[in-house]
């Protein structure tokens, strides 16, 4: 693994979802340190992308690279690559008066993978807690219910557990959906700032258009195969746009300044 | 009404020392696990558990074999084959729990029917009869809740992952159906030990009543767990002694005292957040 090596190498990627083929034979790459956003209509196939290159998927064809180990069948990755990677959700499943504080929960993410008592509040763990509580403006929630948080303060929340321990790769799967535009931009540049600080290689799952223009390096359209990559302002010409959503797409503009695909 | 020496002369009893126990053992278990399998949304699986083990407890009848050897086994089983039916069929969780419950007992009622000799010992099987546990009975109890208290600390990280996003808690690496898996066979050995005590109707409760009655007074995960145990193993000690006192099946009495911890813990609740 040279510093050159892509952080993720996707070649001939096929995945089956029941008979349907949801993705078909994608390949592409990530650069160190580079923001990648994939884009596409509902049903495209990002999400079953996404859970491919990230965890078990049974029917799965193709190689997935990772910091140059390969994926195993059943997800399998060593030890040291698995700790590497942060996913953020586009929500968690919160029942009502659900009993974990945001400090309990972004501490679990202090120790890396496998079996071990992470709940146990260790002097080294509350202070890097409490580092990555700060470093996110969330340090005022520690002690809050993470069932009573606003979908903004979640948003930074899960953050905090992605920055609370050194990563590389950062996978995010629409994680701006349900916020209002304003959270969605203090959400957006927040998440600049700390891959700009951390060194992350992100790969972004999007439908806010104009983000990606703004933010991102490179863009992979996809419906089922890869239609088209490149730079933001390459993949999101007008005409690719009409090729990936459909000819009836008109690309609309939010009032603060996003930009979306509306049809 | 029972007083003082009454008290005295059942605490007496090595039977009745054995049952309170017993019963705070089987309690401490019940929460512990329940405080987990309601969060995970699997307390109507202990509730099918607790119905369909009578079922094995048929079996056990008819072969001829001590029913509680073929109970452990029994329920380990049923749990796997149910989770892969879960998992397989498509159709929802509750309504397949709901369908496999019914059928079982259906099964075991008439198996029960067709021996003469166990027809007396149905009431005990239903609503349990913690008189009769045995010092073998209690060192498996016991070995269960050592057992479960080790696996659910080193794998609580990833119990809480997986119940917030499976997708999380796969991309940290948890191994979801390796985890769900170990759960629910835990789930089912500790309601198959445990329905000697509660019996087979109210084994739910012992699951779900100190769980719930933990959620209510607290916010942080290891704490919730500890409440929901000691409550568990509380009530179970009262509710025996209630038991012992008024000579009525021990499972109700125990169910009522958990059911008056969980309307205590709903006034705590209440009246905390008056305060805040």
């Amino acid at each position: 693994m040279t510093e050159h090596s892509p952080v993720l190498l996707v070649e001939g990627l096929s995945v089956r979802r029941g008979e349907q083929l949801a993705v078909d034979k994608v390949s592409f790459q990530l650069a160190r340190e580079t923001d990648t956003a994939l884009v596409g209509p509902n049903g495209a196939g990002k999400s079953s992308l996404v859970g491919a290159v990230l965890r078990r998927v049974l029917h799965r064809s193709g190689s997935v690279r990772i910091l140059g180990h390969a994926l195993g069948p059943a997800g399998e990755l060593p030890r040291a690559v698995r700790s590497q990677i942060a996913y953020l959700p586009q929500s968690l499943a919160l029942q009502g008066r659900f009993p974990l504080t945001v400090g309990e929960f972004v501490g679990f993410g202090v120790d890396p993978p496998g079996l071990s008592l992470a709940w146990l509040g260790s002097k080294r763990r509350c202070e890097a807690v409490l580092r990555a509580l700060e470093r996110t403006g969330c340090q005022d929630l520690a002690k809050r219910r993470l069932s009573a948080l606003s979908g903004g303060q979640l948003k930074r929340v899960l953050l905090a557990f992605c920055v609370v321990r050194p990563r590389q790769l950062l996978v995010l799967d629409e994680a701006q959906a349900g916020l209002d535009a304003p959270s969605s931009e203090r959400f957006q540049e927040l998440l600049l700032e700390l891959r700009r600080q951390e060194g992350w290689t992100v790969l972004q799952v999007s439908h806010d258009l104009e983000m990606v223009r703004r933010s991102c390096d490179q863009v992979l359209c996809l419906n089922q195969r890869l239609r088209c990559s490149g730079a933001p302002d390459h993949a999101l010409s007008a005409a690719r746009l009409a090729e990936l959503y459909g000819p009836n797409v008109v690309p609309y503009r939010h009032h603060h300044a996003g930009v979306g695909s509306h049809g | 009404m029972a007083d003082s020496s009454a008290l005295l002369v059942v605490l007496g009893q090595p039977f009745m020392q054995r049952a309170l126990f017993g019963g705070l053992l089987t309690g401490a278990l019940g929460g512990l696990l329940g405080s987990f399998a309601v969060l995970r949304q699997l307390s109507f699986f202990s509730d099918a558990l607790g119905h369909s083990a009578l079922l094995g407890i048929s079996l056990g009848i008819l072969l001829g074999i001590n029913p509680i050897l073929v109970l452990i086994p029994f329920a380990a089983l049923f749990a796997l084959l149910v989770n892969q039916l879960v998992a397989r069929s498509g159709l929802p969780a509750d309504a397949l729990l709901n369908i496999v419950y019914s059928t079982s007992l259906a099964f075991a009622v008439v198996a029960l029917s067709l021996v003469e000799t166990y027809r007396g010992g149905i009431q005990q099987l239903l609503f349990g009869d913690i008189l009769g546990i045995s010092w073998s009975d209690l060192t498996v109890i016991a070995v269960l809740l050592l057992g479960a208290l080790l696996y659910l600390a080193l794998s609580l990280r990833a119990q809480v992952l997986l119940t917030l996003n499976t997708d999380l808690a796969g991309a940290f690496g948890v191994g979801a159906s390796r985890h769900r898996l170990a759960f629910i066979v835990l789930l089912a050995v500790v309601v198959a030990v445990s329905i000697k005590a509660v019996g087979v109707l109210l084994i739910s409760a012992f699951v779900v009543v100190p769980a719930c009655g933990g959620r209510l007074v607290c916010r942080h995960f290891p704490h919730y767990a500890l409440i929901s145990a000691t409550l568990g193993g509380c009530c179970a000690l009262l509710g025996l002694l209630g038991s012992g006192l008024t000579n009525l099946p021990s499972g109700p009495c125990v169910v009522i005292v958990q059911f008056a911890g969980f309307a205590l813990a709903l006034l705590l609740r209440s009246a905390f957040s008056r305060q805040v």
